[in-house]
């Protein structure tokens, strides 16, 4: 047991001090049992605080350190390495959080105090009780893993790869790209989409260092830093893409249909498909859902007319075990429907359209060959986009959703562009156009001509509808059935417009995937309120997570343009190459272990570890624990009745003594 | 152009009144755009309200009586903002003034007089409970006790919303009583009115009473004052199992307590009441009645559930003379010949008040007629 | 002078304790009362940890993890929360009311969520006053280190 421990309280600036009278906290302490000696200092942290440790360590001969400062979540790591290299164990240092869980959250200066020294007391009569350990170094995978082969996800397999880290990119399409294959052009500067695309989709497809495995998901993850199992299940494709030349005669034979998930169900493909012709891979797989052969039917047509002879009706799925030091998580967003918003008519009316719809409509290898133009064939003459459909909405997402305004300008200009006599108003709240580049291009727009009104459209009619519906006072001159009025009021104005058009173009907000739930949990990663994963830290970590070595990138992460995911595809794949240039990973020895003498070979805690890390020696009658898989949760050490299992740096007798510290004050 | 210099006194004033969210309006305009005046002469309210804001009169004083509390733009507005509780607010300040219309005054006297906003006599009050041979509440024989609202002892037509109630009730073997003496007005409009005073008087009183004799759920015919009951009334210490009738009916048609046989020969379509839909999100049940009913056939509007339009009686607007043209029930009854129906239902007295005599007006009593979903059930019955 | 409360918290390191963190990196202010033992996950939570902090004269103990679905550890949450009837029950027999022991699950992003749990358990506690074991005479049960 430590019986000289030195005891330093932390200003940090005002943050603390300004609350609690440090003084009066170092008086308290002195009279700790135990502490030989106690300290201010205005920043702990900085070096000359971390110096003072050291010099105190050497000259007192002390036996183990409280910091009483901020989280342990924030500085722990500081203080260990700075007792380590004074020659004390690292584990015999503990931090009193009296920054987060004192000062910042009392008002009363007395009461902080009051807090603040039961919090010192409570590290006091815990460090008293700590142990050395020594901390585990494991080596660390050469190979990443990379979920989601959308822009972040592509962007990060690659930087990986070129610097020869083998790496796999799972994807659950049957091909990469991500939404951001579906645009015609991007903002702002109205690149082909697919002409940058495409090239980084081949390289992908090509990379000798990456293994793409495209309509796969991840199953399970097991493992750690450094090491981690993933199984990946391959759906059945029914066709041995081995074999597969990627001629496409089976898909131009195949008699049955479905609407095409690519083109936002506005065109259709057949029931063996890939999703769009710069596919990668391009190799087509057959959905059992469209095809009759699932339905007990007797069809061959592609069997007849594949040369290869690559349909294959007996594959099954398949599922392929790899491990990885770390992984990217890059599976990206997913729309708002916009059917949950009544008032817009969409799904209601065959002229409003959500954004991909639109996107889609102009993409010269969509549906209409990029020609815009309504379900019934006819060029529209006036065209409205609304904004915020469900961003910045308490009803739908709080958040901003960062890409609409930009989208919505890029439309309104492709509108201009290709049918000149068109008029496209746009309804907003706010513009935001905070991109580089991103202003200039909204006053281009404004010189293009485009009508904006401030005011959130407030309701979608259709034309029929109206007439239906409008007395005298609200006749519109010259309304057809077929057209929609858009109601809103101009505040700039102050009146109520209506605004008959011939299509209306609604920007959905990006919210989080569906799924986001359950990928999260596979891969350890938390989300946020706004249903998207969290990063570590906001500001000063925003691709890593708190699992050590799962980074994330992209629109998973919240709203993001494509330069920001490509960013943060780089930032991710940067952090992963960072960690596995390392080789190896020091892993606390904070795990659990079985005091043989106790164990009465009961074997409760055999079914409660959830990675299997305790085993039953029937000879020896008594349970151990592999401290390799121990992940040091502590579940075991609470259930066992004999008391026999020891959670290292978590003993019964070093809580006990922290609540004890805690509760002498 | 005017000069304006913020009086923000005033605007505090407002958020202390109860209009809480008064700061957060990000000025949108989707309650403006919203809002069903927009059909026949548009209200500001986006405009109204960040006036207040910066705590500046300048709109009509008029304005700020049209607003019928439809919710609307409430359940719109993506900032959250509780638009009628400020909408009320700013009406209570106008109130302290003495700036209420005058109609809105002698409904106000009358309920603070009699119990009612009628004008009248307390003694009227339940007394069609007695040629129907409906008890008086005792919770030792009655479950439920049957609110019949003022409407049903002041109004003719709403009697027979409540007729109607009773015989549906018995029939599934609902035991149910009215109060003896005393009970008042639920004061629903009241509040809307801005008279937190009064509103407060009337409801605790009635509280009091129903808790002195035991009462413990309930049943309602309008939905006013089922959502003054649900919502307003806990925080003065009431707190009832309140359920609308056509929330009860749809509740024993699911247990099959009872059974709708004959036929009811007629095209209907139904008008969502603001404070049974919008208010209280009560949109399946009485779709799932009609579809109950043999023989009915149904035909939605298209401002139907929560795009349903309101028929303007709400927010003391009941009270108030409503110009020709600019009343939001003669709207609803073309749309409801629009889509070819011969009975417009809803499920609120006001309503069927506003909708009957928009129908008189219209000269269309041939054409349609204006039913309670109660009443449609009723006739339903064997 | 009025009662104030002395309450144990004992809370998980990836959700609860971050969470508690981010009420304090957003100012947010709540009662002084919980003091707080960070266990790596809620499944560490031995029902002994509790009895000694009663013992030790704590008003009431809050435990906090991770919501379910969400542990860390993935079902450590699961086996706290089979825990805590059984403990409830023991609490009676020790004669200690059972509301003085609460759990509740906080994420790492529901800082506003930890103060709220805080300022009402406290609250809770206060209104059932000092536990006062002494008085009611714990036999010792949890044995001090
Ligand atoms: C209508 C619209 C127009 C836009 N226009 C522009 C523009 O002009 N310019 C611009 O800069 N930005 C634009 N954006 C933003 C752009 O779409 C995003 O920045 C970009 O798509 C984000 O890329 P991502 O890789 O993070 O996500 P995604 O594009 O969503 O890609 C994620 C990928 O992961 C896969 N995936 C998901 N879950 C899993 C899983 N569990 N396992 C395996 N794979 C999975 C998906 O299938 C997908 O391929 C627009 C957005 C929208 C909605
Ligand atoms: S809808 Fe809400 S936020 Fe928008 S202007 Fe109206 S009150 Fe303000
Ligand atoms: S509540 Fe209804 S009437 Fe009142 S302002 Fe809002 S939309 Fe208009
Ligand atoms: S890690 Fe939080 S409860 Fe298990």
């Amino acid at each position: 047991m430590a019986s000289k421990i030195g005891v330093y309280v932390c200003h940090c600036g005002m943050n603390i001090a300004g609350t609690v009278d440090v003084p009066a906290v170092i008086e308290a302490a002195k009279a700790m049992p135990r502490v030989a000696l106690s300290k201010e200092y205005k920043f702990a942290c900085s070096d000359p605080g971390q110096e003072m440790i050291k010099q105190d360590i050497k000259a007192h001969g002390l036996d183990a350190i409280v910091v009483a400062a901020c989280s342990p979540l924030m500085h722990e790591k500081t203080f260990r390495r700075a007792v380590e290299a004074a020659g004390l164990n690292p584990f015999l240092l503990s931090i009193a959080n009296i920054r987060e869980q004192g000062s910042w959250v009392t008002e009363d200066p007395a009461k902080a105090t009051e807090k603040a020294k039961a919090i010192v007391a409570g590290a006091v009569f815990r460090a008293a009780r700590q142990e050395p350990l020594e901390m585990r170094s494991v080596e660390i995978h050469r190979a990443a893993l990379v979920v989601g082969g959308g822009i972040a996800g592509i962007q990060a397999a690659l930087d990986l790869a070129d610097s020869g880290i083998p790496t796999t990119l799972v994807e659950r399409q049957p091909s990469i790209g991500g939404y951001m294959a579906m645009f015609d052009k991007t903002f702002p500067t109205l690149d082909c989409s697919a002409c940058i695309l495409t090239p980084k989709m081949t390289a992908v497809g090509q990379h000798e260092n990456i293994k793409l495995m495209a309509y796969s998901e991840v199953e399970s993850v097991s493992g750690f830093v450094g090491n981690f199992q993933v199984r990946i299940r391959r759906k059945a494709a029914y066709v041995d893409h081995t074999k597969c030349n990627g001629c496409g005669m089976c898909m131009e034979k195949c008699p049955y249909k479905a609407p095409s998930e690519f083109d936002q169900g506005l065109s259709q493909r057949r029931a063996i498909y890939v999703p769009f012709a710069q596919a990668v891979p391009n190799k087509p797989v057959i959905d059992p859902a469209t095809c009759v052969r699932f339905k007990g039917k007797k069809c061959k047509t592609c069997i007849k007319f594949c040369e290869p002879g690559a349909i294959d009706f007996e594959q099954k799925d398949s599922v392929e075990e790899v491990t990885v030091g770390s992984i990217v998580v890059a599976t990206g967003f997913q729309p708002m429907d916009a059917k949950k918003i009544p008032q817009l008519a969409y799904g209601r009316h065959p002229e409003v359209y959500t954004a991909l719809e639109f996107e889609r409509l102009n993409n010269a290898a969509g549906p209409t060959q990029g020609k815009i133009l309504t379900k019934d064939g006819r060029v529209p003459q006036s065209v409205a986009i609304l904004n915020c459909t469900g961003s910045r909405d308490t009803n739908y997402h709080e958040y901003c959703s960062r890409v609409c305004c930009m989208y919505a300008l890029k439309y309104a200009h492709l509108i201009k562009e290709k049918l000149h006599e068109a008029t496209v108003f746009d309804f907003y709240i706010d513009m935001r156009c905070f991109g580089k580049g991103y202003e200039e291009f909204y006053r281009r727009l404004q010189d293009e001509g485009v009508r904006f009104i401030r005011g959130k459209a407030a309701q979608v009619f259709g034309g029929k509808e109206y007439k239906a519906i409008a007395n005298a006072a609200g006749f519109i001159d010259g309304l057809e059935d077929h057209q929609l009025v858009v109601q809103a009021e101009d505040s700039l104005l102050g009146k109520l417009i209506r605004v008959p058009v011939d299509m209306v173009v609604l920007t959905p907000a990006v919210e989080a995937r569906a799924d986001a739930d359950e990928v999260g949990r596979k891969f350890l990663v938390s989300r946020g309120a706004d249903g998207f994963f969290l990063e570590q830290h906001p500001k000063l970590a925003p691709v890593s997570t708190t699992n050590d070595g799962v980074y994330i990138a992209g629109a998973c992460q919240g709203p993001k343009d494509i330069p920001d995911s490509v960013a943060q595809g780089s930032a991710a794949a940067g952090k992963a190459l960072g960690l596995i240039a390392r080789r190896e990973v020091e892993v606390e020895g904070t795990t659990a272990s079985v005091v043989d003498e106790l164990c009465s070979g009961c074997k409760c805690c055999l079914t409660l570890c959830a990675y299997n890390a305790i085993s039953f020696d029937a000879d020896r009658h008594r349970s151990s624990i592999n401290e390799v898989l121990c992940k040091g949760c502590g579940t075991c050490v609470a259930s066992c009745p004999s008391s026999a299992i020891k959670a290292k740096h978590f003993t019964d007798e070093q809580i006990f003594a922290e609540i004890e510290g805690l509760m002498s004050m | 152009m005017d000069v304006a210099t913020p009086f923000i006194e005033v605007a505090n004033a407002i958020v202390e009144a109860g209009g809480k969210d008064l700061n957060l309006c990000y000025q949108c305009a989707t309650c403006t755009g919203s809002c069903p005046w927009g059909y026949v002469e548009p209200l500001n309210i986006r405009q109204l309200i960040h006036l207040a804001q910066l705590g500046l009169e300048g709109y009509e004083s008029e304005d700020l009586w049209k607003c019928t509390t439809c919710g609307t733009c409430k359940t719109r507005c993506p900032r959250g903002v509780g638009i009628i509780d400020l909408v009320r607010s700013i009406r209570m300040m106008i109130g302290e003034t003495g700036l209420i219309p005058l109609t809105l005054r002698s409904a106000l006297g009358s309920v603070r007089g009699d119990g009612n906003p009628w004008n009248g006599s307390r003694v009227e009050r339940n007394r069609w409970a007695g040629p129907l041979q409906v008890p008086i509440f005792d919770k030792a024989r009655t479950e439920y006790l049957l609110y019949g609202c003022c409407m049903a002892s002041y109004d003719v037509r709403s009697r027979k919303i409540v007729e109607a109630a009773v015989r549906v009730l018995r029939a599934a073997g609902v035991t149910f009583g009215v109060m003896g003496q005393g009970e008042e007005c639920c004061a629903e409009s009241v509040r809307k009115i801005g008279e937190e005073s009064l509103f407060e008087r009337v409801a605790g009183s009635n509280i009091e009473l129903f808790k002195a004799q035991g009462v413990e759920k309930i049943i309602v015919l309008s939905p006013h004052c089922y959502d003054a009951f649900k919502n307003d009334y806990p925080a003065l210490g009431g707190k009832f199992q309140v359920v609308h009738i056509v929330e009860k009916i749809a509740s024993l048609l699911l247990l099959d307590k009872l059974r709708l046989e004959r036929p009811v020969k007629a095209k209907v379509t139904y008008h969502d009441p603001c404070y049974l839909g919008r208010h209280n999100n009560l949109f399946d049940p009485p779709r799932m009645i009609l579809s109950k009913i043999p023989g009915l056939e149904f035909e939605e509007m298209y401002r139907a559930r929560e795009l349903s339009l309101c028929c303007g009686g709400g927010g003391g607007r009941m009270w108030m003379e409503t110009k020709f043209g600019q009343r939001f029930s003669d709207l609803r009854i073309p749309e409801a010949l629009a889509v070819g129906a011969n009975v417009l239902a809803t499920s609120c007295p006001y309503c069927v008040n506003m909708l009957q005599d928009s129908r008189l007006n219209l000269n269309k009593e041939e054409a349609i007629e204006v039913k309670d979903l109660t009443e449609l059930v009723a006739e339903s019955l064997v | 002078m009025s009662f104030e409360p002395r309450i144990v918290g004992i809370l998980c390191n990836w959700c609860s304790y971050t969470g508690a963190d981010l009420a304090g990196t957003s100012r947010m202010k709540y009662a002084p009362n919980v003091r707080v033992v960070r266990v790596m996950c809620s499944g560490r939570m031995d029902p002994t940890l509790v009895l000694k902090a009663f013992q030790e004269g704590a008003d009431g103990v809050l435990l906090a993890g991770c919501h379910i679905g969400d542990c860390h550890y993935i079902s450590g949450n699961l086996k706290t929360l089979r825990r805590i009837p059984l403990l409830k029950r023991v609490l009676v027999e020790l004669g200690i009311e059972p509301e003085r022991l609460r759990l509740e699950w906080v994420s790492a992003s529901e800082g506003a969520r930890y103060q709220g749990v805080v300022n009402e358990f406290v609250e809770q506690i206060r209104s059932l006053g000092p536990l006062d074991l002494e008085a009611r005479r714990l036999p010792a049960t949890a044995s001090a280190s």
